[in-house]
């Protein structure tokens, strides 16, 4: 239990809206988009200023107690799930775009500011944020940072750590320290190439300094159809292997196309095996001459049929499929769990093979929707979580395709990151060595090991209280 | 007295030569380890033995830095040079450290693609001192740096254990992104053995468009022009008087650099004309835009007391460029500019070494305020000398510090070399 004093003083801190310590109402803080474990901190902390998160960190620091940072939980790994920390830190309230500067291309934001919010900002200008992770309406600049987030047109335009110049963080300590800034090139090692990605482990992170980029000309959106996911797979390779680079190169599997049509009734066709969604774009001058090589492979691997996206507004129904697939998922069965491992793009259609072999040995569904063109894969195991079976025949597939994926070349995650989830398969990618050179550079900014205690090693495994079955919202 | 000759083979190891020096600093003895397990086994002794080791690759670029405190041994990884895995299809390379820039895009270039970064000298540029002096060229406008193409490192570590981060997929995100750590660390913090790149196609052709300007203010705001345009420029520089090794005038210049297929560069082509016009200015198209583009980022071509790297907003680069002209004139040096726009930085060819200090002094405070910096990045130790070739690494010092202490204990890699004195 949290001492009564110390709950006193971080409200002084925060004001009494800002803590949450009711027990019904922290159920909603139990888990984030990952739902296979739940457990709830014993207060959450809504600072509104960074000021306020570095008095926060120095209360817990004095009685060292460890804390989870949290921006909105949509991440899908498990990362805000409170492990043996009992106070959660939310940045929901640090939700200021506190610079924007167009002639620069760069927008200071607090950590809690949404990702599309960024956008929004600087759209007038014809500028954007370039990560996109489908939770884009909803996920906030803070946990982008925290998991390194991708998105659909991160194949051409590159990942969070690509587009962050500069990070203020809160280290458990209470110090808060700026790293890096608008300028490129400050001399010193990399300290905000290692906190992006570094799950919350490193403190908390206030607010950021992100490259805005020029948006592309043009645009070319195909919806390609095709009879199998392994002649979509084979196109996929085709594209990649041509030098051609899409903006973004997406498949969707039968059960994915059947979902989201049911959900938005755009025309998909529901009888295909898989159909790719290619977006191809830069100068409008050479579009033409890029999709017809697309088209062209797509047409090698046995294509049934090219739709192109005659308008904006075409285009936009067509991404939001896309992006709300998992959504639609919420239509097949109660519960789901997505994975993210990564293959060498060239082994697409070997993990894609895997996973229906593993669907039909664990007799489970698993539905697929991916980043075809960086080979992430996004298989979502559907289960309803009262079977407690099923459930257990979830984790073995899961970590059967991970295995899968590491033994092909790859990883256990492109863009969700470790968690609580994949601690455990850890050691099927690091070695002792890689591992003890991590918890070293952990030391460098979290000593006491408070901040996100749990994740991404795997450490003795501390167990999560399980609470009672609950239907699971979609995300 | 370690026995390095038992270590890396007799063969591979010798006294250390006037030529061998690091700063002006004459190691006691060369090695060059032919295997990654020597490297492990040099490290290892020198950890034990408290000898303080500088990795070096073929030693082009060893002028970054400041002067080693310490220099036992050495280590010269030209040896490590394999290229371990190309995998076409999926556009990632794996290499050794001690394969040279040339060497590695020759391979790729038979494939159609290249690792799209453009620094001086890739005859005698190594993959690891690519990584360690995180050095770049005009393509940094369009394709991002060593940080951005960089996905898997193997590193010998300060305790002789070989460290594996990243991968050799192009998104990952498990564990701690390690691979970040070591890109511009000098070598501070590990020797470099292998390394994990994703590639990109080649683009089918290059063009070059040199915009003549009066000023290299007008140039520098002509060259936002034309990255806010649609010309989408493949790199852009901009050049103060004198910058350029050839042009129309002496006078300053935009250099667009254009790249893809002929109905892009066409179009690209008429965009920067059309800027161009419209400002009042000329704009003179270039055949052979790779080549120019080589030359640009050769700079400077001509003997320099020192090059200094200025690093700025994009929107203050004329400004910067043009207060370094002035305080060169103030100092009675010549000095000579040259800016990859979009990034911020600005290189100065200082001609003369007694105005280095001076200016040194005079430029970087200013700099700093705004968040930039100033690093010495080429110059004789004497000019060095009593100068800190870094400048204020910023308020994260204190966890450099840290991050050194934790993965060099001992002491072993190039102590003194980076910012901080670490």
């Amino acid at each position: 239990m949290l001492p009564a004093a110390l709950v006193a003083r971080l409200r002084a801190v925060v004001g009494a809206d800002g803590i949450v310590d009711r027990p019904e109402a922290l159920l909603v803080y139990e888990c984030d988009g990952y739902t296979l474990e739940r457990a709830a901190p014993e207060a959450v902390v809504l600072p509104r200023t960074p000021a306020e998160v570095s008095a926060v960190l120095r209360l817990l620091a004095a009685e060292k107690i460890s804390f989870v940072p949290r921006g909105a939980g949509t991440g899908l790994s498990g990362g805000t799930l409170p492990v043996a920390a009992p106070v959660m830190i939310c940045t929901s309230r640090l939700d200021r775009i506190e610079a924007v500067d167009v002639r620069n291309q760069r927008v200071v934001a607090q950590a809690g500011v949404v990702n599309q919010w960024v956008t929004n900002a600087v759209r007038a200008h014809g500028l954007g944020y370039a990560p996109d992770p489908s939770s884009q309406p909803a996920c906030t600049i803070g946990g982008n940072i925290a998991e390194n987030s991708g998105g659909p047109h991160t194949l051409k335009y590159g990942v969070t750590t690509n587009h962050v110049l500069g990070i203020e963080l809160a280290l458990p300590s209470g110090e808060l320290v700026a790293l890096g800034g608008a300028v490129e090139d400050r001399p010193g090692y990399d300290l905000v190439g290692l906190v992006v990605g570094a799950e919350g482990t490193f403190g908390v992170v206030t607010r950021a300094t992100l490259r805005v980029v020029r948006s592309p000309e043009a645009h070319r959106t195909l919806l390609a159809v095709f009879d199998s996911v392994d002649a979509a797979s084979e196109a996929v390779s085709g594209i990649i292997g041509a030098g051609i680079v899409p903006a973004a190169l997406e498949m969707m599997d039968r059960l994915i196309i059947q979902a989201v049509e049911a959900a938005f009734r755009i025309g998909l066709p529901t009888d295909a095996g898989a159909v790719l969604l290619i977006e191809i774009d830069g100068p409008a001058a050479g579009l033409d001459v890029h999709a017809a090589r697309a088209t062209a492979v797509c047409r090698a691997a046995g294509v049934r049929e090219i739709r192109v996206a005659r308008d904006e507004a075409e285009r936009a129904a067509l991404w939001k499929c896309r992006k709300r697939a998992f959504g639609a998922v919420g239509r097949l069965a109660p519960n789901y769990c997505t994975q993210d491992g990564v293959v060498p793009r060239t082994r697409v259609p070997e993990i894609v093979r895997s996973i229906a072999a593993v669907a039909q040995r664990h007799r489970l569904r698993i539905a697929n929707v991916f980043h075809a063109g960086d080979g992430n894969i996004h298989p979502i195991l559907l289960y309803d979580e009262r079977d407690r079976d099923e459930v257990a025949r979830v984790r073995a597939a899961g970590r059967e395709i991970l295995e899968t994926c590491v033994a092909l070349g790859g990883s256990l995650t492109g863009e969700h990151g470790i968690g609580v989830e994949k601690v455990a398969e850890m050691p099927l990618l690091f070695g002792p060595d890689d591992l003890l050179a991590m918890t070293r550079l952990r030391a460098v900014f979290d000593p006491e090991g408070r901040a996100n205690p749990h994740k991404i090693f795997p450490d003795a495994k501390v167990c999560v209280e399980t609470r009672a079955p609950r239907r699971q919202a979609a995300v | 007295m370690i026995d390095w000759g038992g270590l890396v083979g007799p063969a591979w190891a010798a006294p250390g030569r006037a030529d061998d020096a690091v700063d002006g600093v004459v190691p006691a003895t060369v090695v060059r380890p032919g295997t990654v397990e020597e490297v492990q086994a040099v490290v290892r002794a020198a950890a034990e033995g408290r000898q303080a080791l500088v990795a070096s690759g073929r030693g082009a670029h060893l002028d970054l830095g400041a002067p080693p405190a310490r220099l036992d041994v050495l280590v010269r990884v030209d040896r490590l040079a394999r290229l371990v895995d190309h995998q076409a299809a999926d556009m990632t390379v794996t290499v050794e450290t001690g394969c040279s820039l040339a060497c590695l895009a020759a391979a790729l270039a038979a494939a159609g693609q290249w690792l799209p970064v453009d620094p001086p000298r890739p005859e005698d540029t190594t993959v690891g001192g690519l990584i360690a002096a995180d050095l770049s060229g005009p393509l940094r406008a369009s394709q991002g740096t060593v940080r951005d193409l960089l996905i898997g490192l193997r590193v010998v570590g300060g305790d002789g254990a070989v460290i594996r981060g990243g991968g050799r997929v192009v998104k990952n995100v498990a564990g701690y992104d390690l691979p970040k750590l070591h890109v511009g660390a000098l070598g501070t913090v590990g020797v470099i053995v292998e390394a994990t790149f994703k590639v990109r196609p080649r683009p089918a052709a290059e063009e070059a468009v040199v915009v003549a300007c009066r000023s290299a203010r007008e140039a520098a705001d002509a060259a936002l022009a034309v990255r806010d345009s649609d010309a989408a420029p493949l790199w852009l520089e901009v050049a103060g008087a004198g910058g350029l090794p050839e042009g129309p005038g002496a006078g300053a210049a935009v250099v667009v650099g254009l790249g893809g297929i002929g109905e892009e560069i066409a179009a690209a082509r008429a965009c920067v004309q059309r800027i161009a016009a419209s400002l009042g200015l000329r704009a003179v198209p270039v055949a052979g835009g790779a080549a120019l583009r080589a030359r640009l980022g050769a700079f400077p071509v001509e003997p320099a007391a020192a090059v200094l790297k200025a690093a700025t907003l994009p929107a203050a680069v004329g400004d910067v460029m043009e207060r370094i002209a002035a305080a060169a004139r103030g100092r009675g040096t010549g000095v000579r500019c040259l800016a990859h726009a979009p990034s911020g930085v600005v290189r100065a060819a200082v001609a003369e070494s007694h105005a280095v200090a001076p200016l040194v002094h005079a430029l970087r405070p200013e700099l700093e305020r705004h968040g930039g910096s100033l690093v010495i990045e080429r110059a004789a130790p004497a000019v060095k000398a009593g100068l800190d070739v870094w400048g204020d690494p910023g308020p994260g010092l204190p966890l450099m510090r840290r991050v050194k202490a934790a993965f060099d204990p001992a002491g072993v890699f190039a102590p003194g070399r980076y910012v901080g004195a670490l």
